[in-house]
């Protein structure tokens, strides 16, 4: 990261703003734009954290005008943004720098127009060469849309500018694929150019693993086998596959869930303190703690997984269809909606330590949190007494939907001979009372600022997908599985607690 | 939010532990009330509406910075002696399931002699080990007896030079504090300046180092050798303190120096000249800078505070860079022009923060605001300039 030397921002309480530049969407017709890109853009803007002459060109097949697009965008931030109606005089002033480019993935005119534009914003609005590209689109164009952008000599800015791009997730199917994707992206763009995405690295509290664990000292002494007895990491979703169903029966839990954003938690987690906040000293560490995961053979996963796959049921009160009767979904099919794993860090500070990772869909509650249970201390002291019942230390770090830490521990009951289970709660939202920007929000930012840290690098992409792709095999070469085998709005199938039994232990009850 | 409660002077730490207890058991069940408490918040005023404002800040601020917060109303020349203490439990309105948080406030109304008793109240009340800021809303705050006798234990004074009865010399009384304490040369124990009306500029900052974030643009900054503030004052009183605050800040990130004696004071334009470093090196040439305040009065009911600041740089290749209230309140509109480029312009919030914003943007401080220091030094410089003169 360049820090300019401007004198002005000395003191400031707020960070320093990216350089003006263009942000292009490729997919900019379809959800992710208008739901979450460009509400983040807009937010950014109104909280002051863009330059004037920022702007935005959207991509995609449909013939639509500037205006038109500009029509569909204020839209979604009017139904989609965390700041609530957009705020007329400011939209205006916004929209001014969005431009629309119709024109198909395919077709190398197109991105001449493309080329041509970018060229005549440079000069009228100032963007100097900046430049972003966002690949929003069916993962299967991004080779296309690379290849296309190194012909017409996209990658690389005039005048000394920059130029970075942003690639969505799913990054890859597997280890395989996504080798292949790296190296068709790395044949067009350079490695620090590249900002692969996982939105939720974006998550305040997921930043705030960081933070808890490097700055304050009390906990990291315990952080370890020695002291902890094992550790969850859950995500769980109150929602079905809803319209993304065809998407999701060629991908399951595993892959959508698992290989991405529960491993980056795991790495949070377990990893050791990086020697700097860059971008490359905490990817380095993150990747250490991938590396050093015990794989799980294609043969073994009876024993260290678990599936499940929703049938019809509720959700807070409304009535669910099975997955199988989900629009794009096949009838028979045997993708896993809900799945949980057992995996084993093998290095000096975790060897023997079990992480239980789950996530499903059409579960109960919407929650995401990491719980660390430390083991039971020798209950000598109190056993012969009413007071031998003693729990477990539990430190939870909830990501959501109440971001914050609690610790359990035991504590006399006033007047009796009795140890209850205390919680002591801290909430971010409510002890610091400011709206958490959206995770989005953060990472478009930090990638006009140039800061990959949040980002997964090429590495650490496939580190995952080669601990993940041998259990995908080892499931294709098991017998079908008794899906649908949990009910819509249950906790999962009875299998995912016979799992943690067999272990003597119980999934939280969140 | 609990009503408040009159109680007996002595009895006023016991009264809290009650209306704490008395929280938990009404909160509904499974929900947790939290007494979180980041500071001590003391505030005085002598004036009874300020208080009432003072205390609806507090409240708001229960959100970021829920305190034990002292509020003093001091009324030394009431001809009656007294003391009266009142509790009140400040608390956010939680959701269900969450558990609420809640600061505390006690109420000191003091009057004729006994305002000298409040010391000592005041000192026996603080929560140990947190930070301790008073926060004075009086028109003379430096001649406030209860800085001098909590000079000692405080962290931080808050102020708001807006509202200066004497704004110039209360100004320069204000830097010349602020230089002692930063120096270190009165005490042992030192404590930081937070002004309300600084705070109130950060959006004017911001959007102007903005402009030079921009690589291309960055030189000029080097080159601007006028600046124009444009502020409005109310009919009758002419407070320049924004606007000086806002000059202090630029030609301290810039190294320019005012030039002894080398200024004009007009009724609508007062000017001065300072020096700036060469650009490049060798020309040796001594630049000057010409640094404008406009006061313009303002017609009634529009809120007095800045209209715009416009950076130019005249000499060799154009460039101007200004920040302007919008016609739509709440707003500013930026617009930067080079010549031979089009301008770049754009509408951004810029909203009128409210007190307790205020507030809360200088209790987020932990220490000294290094940049505030050195603006005041030489808006202080400035404003001795202009004490002289009016
Ligand atoms: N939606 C989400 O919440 C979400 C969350 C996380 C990640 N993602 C990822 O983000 C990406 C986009 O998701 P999405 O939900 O926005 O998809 P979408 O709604 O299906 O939109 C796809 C976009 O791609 C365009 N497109 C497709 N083929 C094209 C072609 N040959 N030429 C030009 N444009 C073409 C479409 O434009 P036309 O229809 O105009 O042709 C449309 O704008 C996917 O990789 C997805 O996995 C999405």
């Amino acid at each position: 990261m360049s820090d300019l030397p401007n004198p002005l921002r000395h003191g400031l309480r707020i960070g320093r703003t990216p350089e003006p530049c263009t942000v292009v969407i490729f997919g900019a017709s379809g959800d992710l734009t208008s739901r979450k890109l460009v509400p983040a853009l807009y937010n950014l803007a109104r909280e002051r954290r863009l330059p004037g002459g920022f702007s935005v060109v959207g991509f995609a097949r449909r013939p639509w005008d500037d205006a038109q697009f500009r029509q569909v965008l204020l839209d979604g931030v009017n139904a989609n943004s965390r700041s609530g109606a957009v705020e007329t005089e400011l939209w205006a002033s916004f929209a001014e720098g969005i431009h629309y480019q119709p024109g198909s993935f395919d077709d190398p005119s197109a991105y001449a127009r493309l080329a041509e534009r970018l060229a005549e914003l440079d000069q009228r609005r100032g963007t100097g060469g900046n430049r972003v590209f966002y690949l929003a689109t069916p993962p299967e164009a991004y080779p296309d849309i690379i290849r296309q952008l190194g012909a017409h000599g996209l990658n690389q800015s005039p005048h000394g500018g920059w130029t970075r791009i942003i690639i969505e997730k799913p990054f890859g199917r597997d280890l395989a694929s996504a080798q292949a994707l790296n190296q068709q992206v790395l044949a067009v763009f350079e490695e620090p150019q590249v900002y692969r995405i996982d939105h939720y690295l974006g998550k305040e509290t997921v930043q705030n693993i960081m933070v808890f664990r490097f700055a304050n000292g009390i906990f990291e002494p315990l952080w370890d086998r020695r002291s902890v007895d094992h550790v969850q990491i859950t995500v769980a979703e109150n929602l079905g596959v809803e319209d993304r169903g065809g998407y999701y029966d060629h991908s399951g839990a595993l892959r959508d869930m698992i290989q991405n954003h529960l491993m980056q938690l795991l790495a949070l987690v377990a990893m050791e303190p990086p020697v700097s906040y860059d971008a490359d000293a905490v990817r380095d560490e993150k990747v250490k703690v991938l590396r050093a995961i015990r794989r799980i053979r294609p043969e073994e996963v009876a024993t260290y997984t678990v599936r499940g796959q929703y049938d019809a049921g509720s959700l807070s009160g409304r009535p669910l269809p099975g997955y199988r009767d989900e629009r794009g979904v096949d009838p028979a099919s045997q993708t896993e909606t809900y799945i949980g794993l057992k995996l084993f860090v093998e290095n000096w500070r975790w060897a023997g330590v079990p992480f239980y990772l789950r996530s499903g869909k059409a579960l109960p509650r919407r929650v995401s949190e990491i719980a660390i249970q430390f083991k039971t201390v020798p209950t000598m002291l109190f056993a012969e007494t009413p007071m031998h019942d003693i729990e477990p230390n539990v430190l939870a770090i909830k990501l959501q939907p109440d971001e914050g830490i609690t610790l359990k521990f035991g504590s006399k009951v006033p007047g009796q001979p009795q140890i209850r289970p205390v919680t002591m709660d801290f909430r971010y939202g409510t002890s610091f009372g400011v709206a958490s920007p959206e995770a989005y929000e953060r990472l478009l930012l930090d990638c006009m600022l140039g800061d990959s840290t949040l980002f997964t690098r090429r590495d650490e992409v496939e580190a995952s997908w080669s601990l993940i792709t041998p259990i995908h095999q080892g499931w294709l070469a098991s017998p079908a599985q008794p899906f649908p085998n949990y009910e819509a709005g249950s906790w999962g199938p009875t299998s995912a607690d016979e799992f943690m039994a067999r272990d003597g232990r119980t999934w939280r009850r969140l | 939010m609990t009503s408040m409660t009159m109680v007996e002077i002595g009895a006023i730490e016991h009264e809290l532990r009650q209306l704490w207890s008395e929280s938990a058991e009404k909160a509904p069940d499974g929900q947790a009330v939290i007494r979180a408490l980041t500071l001590n918040l003391l505030a005085c005023t002598h004036d009874a509406e300020h208080a009432d404002r003072m205390t609806d800040a507090i409240q708001q601020l229960t959100a970021s910075h829920p305190s034990r917060a002292i509020l003093a109303l001091l009324q030394p020349d009431a001809p009656e002696p007294r003391l009266d203490g009142f509790v009140q439990a400040n608390c956010l309105l939680s959701r269900r399931g969450t558990p609420q948080v809640c600061g505390e406030q006690i109420t000191l109304d003091a009057r004729g002699s006994a305002v000298q008793q409040v010391v000592s109240l005041i000192l026996a009340l603080l929560v140990p080990d947190l930070p301790v800021v008073l926060w004075i809303n009086n028109p003379d705050p430096f001649a406030e007896p209860l800085l001098a006798r909590l000079r000692s234990v405080v962290d931080r004074v808050i102020v708001n030079s807006q509202a200066f009865a004497q704004p110039t010399s209360a100004f320069v009384q204000m830097a010349e504090l602020e230089r002692a304490v930063s120096s270190g040369g009165l005490a042992l124990h030192t404590f930081a300046i937070s002004d309300l009306t600084w705070a109130s500029l950060t959006p004017w900052r911001e959007l102007t180092a903005q402009f030079f974030d921009t690589r291309p643009l960055l030189p000029h900054l080097r080159r601007i050798d006028h600046v124009t503030i444009t502020y409005q004052v109310p009919s009758g009183a002419d407070n320049p303190v924004a606007g000086l605050l806002l000059a202090g800040w630029l030609a301290s990130c810039l190294d320019w120096m005012p030039l002894e004696d080398a200024f004009s004071l007009e009724p609508d334009l007062i000017r001065f000249y300072l020096r700036r470093p060469a650009v490049g090196v060798g020309t040796g040439a001594i630049r000057l800078v010409t640094l404008d305040l406009r006061p313009v009065e303002a017609a009634s009911g529009a809120t007095p505070g800045l209209l715009a600041l416009h950076l130019e740089a005249l000499d060799g290749v154009t460039a101007s860079f200004r920040v302007e209230r919008a016609e739509t309140p709440g707003y500013a509109l930026t617009t930067a022009t080079i010549a031979g480029m089009e301008p770049i312009s754009r509408l951004a919030r810029c909203e009128e923060p409210s007190l307790a914003d205020l507030l809360a943007a200088e209790l987020r401080l932990r220490h000294r605001d290094q940049t505030f220091s050195d603006a005041l030094r030489v808006a202080g410089l400035l404003a001795a300039r202009l004490r002289r003169d009016m």
